[in-house]
């Protein structure tokens, strides 16, 4: 299937919904050829190779809102699942800000999203990448003696959109990445680590044998970790786990958490929130990014938003039906079903991780967090954690078995150093930071 | 059913055609309504249908998959001609495809209603009953969200042994999530419940009373201080305190990890590998429960299997491919998330039997510690066995009496060390109330967990109350 079929596809489903009994409606077709592989040792572990298809109706009637899913895309089960979604309007309350964006169609600007050389590489090229990490991982320590598996996937994916306000329009986008988990063994302590990165296109994507060194490294640079006592302490948050703490402040911006109270930045619109490093932008319009388009899930144009600017909040970020409901403007950051990040990153610094780490006297370095428990609406964050412990600003020793534990509030404020390590390889991304003082608990 | 079984029969071949050892077919079929209710309304309404056809072909330690959500004939062998390629690149042997015969397998759902989707206005009742009943509790109460999610699954799987199984799966839950606040402070409270049934399963599990315990845990949260942060003693709550088998030692068992040596219970069968007040089963066959299966989606009947027993490892969860090539048998542990996902190893419900000790001398024996009467989730690295867990309800224990609630603990730990601590284990294994949703390499299966109350002598408390600067 092409764009244009997909886009006819999608006319076709909002069709349906007008003629029976929709007010208005919105169809989303996405059609999505994925391949993935995953080598152990020297061998082919699993082989995938698919298409899938899928189809999100948002149809509305009388103020209310129903929405289907479905992955049946021929024409008599379309119809029938669309009678059935109206159907289902009957019991859903009238809402008067539920409905189609009011904002003009956005323009189909080329972001450069779809990378023909991961469209048209070979499968045995693909294979080869996949083994290659194996390979390597235990090329390079003598401590790696097994994997959990190593993967290269690669996807080419038609997002197309129609409404019946008359916008229709299509994008093909591309992603590709490798990842690897090696286990290394020291006497009878066994380590897994993970790491792996994403691109949209193939040569922004990081290399087989540095994918495969970091994840080496991450495996036995643990080994022989303490338990650290219970104190507090400067953290220094590396980028991957810096990346967790923005999708926690996106959770914490996103309008939808903000209109039912459970966002700890409710009311601090304008306010001086962070330090002064602290400048957050929400951007759908870089060019061959992960979280770019150019339109987001109900067809709004996307933007480059500054969420924070130097510490202050100057917006939550708001798809349509929030928007109208808080009385601001759609930000271009609807899933179609929700609200999601676009391009959701913090500004870079000018210092390497190394001199971060150099410049802190004592401290802790976070590689990896488990868990997920942060109250939203407290801004209290919590996790099990895995790292080392720095003393003279440099790496001491590993700890692990420990949890690390804030306020956002505090942790914001306490930003004091930011590194230059942003890179993009999903749509939440951070450089790596320091907050100047943390408790974990330990001994 | 999806497919004929000649269409069934030619997939098979077409699928082994440059050889494997063998050839699965599974077909799904699944719709699922659900029903949103947020600020006292109805919120939203909606309609999912996944349909679909997923092949795989193994061949040695390698297995080829490719799905369809395209259902005619020529879409499906292309879909078999792509799972058929691993191998040509893998080394593994040839078979000579089965003749079908269809297995029947007794249910373990309840029937009680016919297994249609009941009207939208009954769904929409329940919602609202909660909504009424939580704000009713408390005048604390700020926020009602509640969730009803009503799913019929139907799958049908041939495989090149000649099995051919159908299963329809019915699954509800409901879900309702409770605010409180006091103006200075907010907290929250999550109650979900369902299974295997239909909708008359709130007939005695009423929507009052799951949104009253919600409502209940909200206002405790709210009153609850800050948790320590150190090293404590830690009383596990009855029933959802199975969380803690859950991701602490069942993950760990799971046949993928151990025949890949990537576990750490990995050639240890037979070993001491937890205190002997441990014992833990996984069982596929409790009635109505989440974690339940006729048959798993390899097509064997789910099983009672003893993991754990006194403290000794007796044995790892199994699907077909893993227990192949591990020279064992299939446990009825092979799961999917859909049609578009090959099997895993995976829990079904997975539990504790009672000890002997009451819960008022476990908590009498505590000096100091938090007693976690629910986790929020939790989550664990298989290779070592460090897990963490958010504590959903829980307390201060000091001087063998229960004293303040706390709020946010995060729990830390390893689970073969945990288990090694396990010192008092209570006579009140229950089963938790049906809400719980397993993820693992990105596929989500529902299953259950339970477990008495149980002490573990010593295990890290994360908060920010306590600890002098570093």
């Amino acid at each position: 299937m092409d764009e244009s079929s997909a886009v006819e596809l999608a006319r076709q489903a909002v069709t349906f919904a007008k003629t029976d009994g929709a007010d208005s409606a919105e169809a989303s077709v996405s059609i999505a050829r994925r391949f993935q592989v995953e080598a152990r040792e020297n061998a082919i572990a699993r082989l995938e190779d698919s298409t899938g298809q899928s189809l999100h109706l948002r149809l509305f009637r009388d103020g209310r809102k129903a929405t289907l899913s479905s992955s049946d895309l021929s024409l008599g089960g379309i119809r029938e699942a669309v009678r059935r979604t109206l159907a289902q309007t009957q019991c859903v309350s009238a809402d008067p800000f539920a409905g189609l964006p009011d904002e003009p169609a956005a323009e189909n600007v080329d972001l450069d999203l779809c990378d023909r050389a991961i469209v048209t590489r070979e499968g045995a090229e693909k294979i080869e990448d996949a083994l290659a990490l194996e390979r390597l991982i235990r090329q390079a320590d003598a401590r790696i003696v097994n994997s959990s598996g190593s993967h290269y996937t690669d996807a080419e994916s038609i997002t197309a959109i129609a409404n019946t306000t008359g916008f229709a329009a299509a994008y093909t986008a591309t992603r590709t990445g490798r990842s690897t988990g090696p286990v290394a063994l020291d006497g009878s302590v066994k380590r897994i680590a993970h790491y792996g990165t994403a691109a949209r296109r193939l040569d922004e994507l990081e290399s087989v044998g540095s994918v495969a060194s970091t994840a080496a490294q991450r495996a036995v640079d643990l080994f022989g970790a303490r338990k650290p006592a219970t104190m507090r302490v400067p953290v220094i948050f590396e980028r991957d786990v810096a990346a967790t703490l923005l999708e926690d402040l996106f959770a914490a911006v996103s309008a939808a958490n903000v209109a039912v109270g459970n966002s700890w930045l409710i009311g601090r619109l304008g306010e001086r929130v962070g330090s002064a490093g602290v400048t957050i932008s929400d951007d759908g319009r870089l060019p061959a990014k992960l979280g770019s388009s150019p339109f987001d899930g109900e067809g709004v144009a996307t933007r480059r938003t500054a969420v924070f600017e130097q510490g202050t909040l100057r917006t939550f970020l708001y798809d349509t039906y929030y928007a109208r409901k808080l009385g601001a403007a759609s930000t271009g950051n609807s899933t179609g079903n929700g609200i999601g990040p676009n391009n959701f990153y913090l500004e870079p610094g000018t210092i390497s991780l190394a001199e971060l780490i150099a410049d802190t006297p004592r401290g802790v370095l976070v590689l990896d967090t488990i868990g997920f428990a942060t109250e939203h609406a407290s801004g209290t964050y919590s996790r099990g954690a895995r790292g080392f412990f720095i003393e003279g600003g440099e790496l001491a020793y590993p700890i692990d078995e420990f949890t690390i534990a804030g306020e956002y509030p505090a942790m914001l404020a306490g930003v004091d150093a930011i590194a230059n390590d942003l890179r993009f390889d999903a749509p939440v991304a951070s450089p790596s930071f320091r907050v100047a003082e943390m408790t974990i608990s330990g001994e | 059913m999806l497919l004929d079984e000649t269409l069934l029969s030619r997939l098979i071949a077409r699928a082994l055609r440059h050889g494997g050892e063998f050839a699965d077919v599974f077909c799904e079929r699944r719709n699922t309504f659900a029903y949103r209710l947020q600020d006292g309304r109805i919120h939203d309404a909606s309609c999912s249908i996944t349909l679909g056809v997923g092949i795989r072909v193994v061949a040695g330690e390698s297995a080829g998959y490719a799905h369809s959500d395209d259902l005619s004939p020529d879409a499906l062998m292309r879909a078999a001609d792509s799972a058929s390629l691993i191998a040509r690149t893998s080394p593994g042997g040839q078979t000579q495809a089965q003749t079908l015969s269809a297995a029947s397998v007794s249910s373990l759902y309840d029937d009680g209603e016919r297994r249609e989707h009941a009207d939208a206005a009954r769904y929409v009742a329940l919602l609202e009953r909660a909504d009424i009943a939580a704000r009713g509790f408390d005048p604390r109460v700020v926020a009602v969200n509640a969730h009803l999610t009503d799913e019929l699954q139907e799958v049908w799987i041939a495989t090149s042994e000649g099995r051919l199984v159908a299963d329809r799966r019915p699954l509800i839950t409901l879900g309702i999530q409770v605010v409180a606040s006091d103006k200075k402070e907010r907290g929250s409270g999550y109650v979900g419940d369902g299974g295997r049934t239909s909708i008359v399963y709130f007939d005695q599990h009423t929507p009052e009373e799951l949104a009253s315990d919600a409502a209940r845990i909200a206002v405790v949260n709210v009153t609850a201080v800050p948790a320590p942060a150190g090293e404590m003693e830690m009383i596990v709550g009855s029933g959802g305190g199975g969380v803690l088998l859950h991701e602490a030692v069942g993950h760990g068992l799971e046949s993928d990890f151990n025949r890949r040596g990537t576990s750490l219970y990995s050639g240890r069968v037979g070993e001491r590998v937890a205190s002997e007040l441990v014992t833990i089963y996984d069982d596929g066959n409790l009635l109505e429960e989440r974690g339940s299966i006729n048959v798993d989606d390899e097509g064997v009947p789910g099983q009672h299997k003893v993991l754990v027993e006194r403290g000794i490892l007796r044995g790892y969860m199994q699907d077909t491919l893993n227990a192949r090539l591990m020279g064992s048998e299939s446990t009825g542990s092979g799961r999917r998330q859909s049609f578009r996902f090959p099997p895993q190893p995976r829990m079904c419900n997975t539990y504790m039997p009672n000890g002997d000790q009451s819960v008022e001398e476990i908590i009498a024996g505590t000096r100091r510690g938090i007693y976690a009467k629910s986790f929020a989730g939790g989550q664990v690295e298989i290779g070592k066995g460090d897990f963490v867990f958010m504590v959903g309800e829980g307390y201060l224990v000091e001087n063998g009496k229960v004293t303040a609630p706390v709020r946010n603990a995060t729990i830390v730990g390893n689970g073969p060390d945990a288990m090694t601590k396990v010192v008092a284990v209570g006579n009140d294994s229950r089963l938790a109330r049906r809400h719980y949703t397993c993820g693992k390499g990105g596929q989500y299966v529902p299953v259950g967990v339970g477990m008495p109350t149980v002490k573990i002598s010593a295990i890290t408390v994360g908060g920010t109350q306590g600890g002098g600067h570093g």
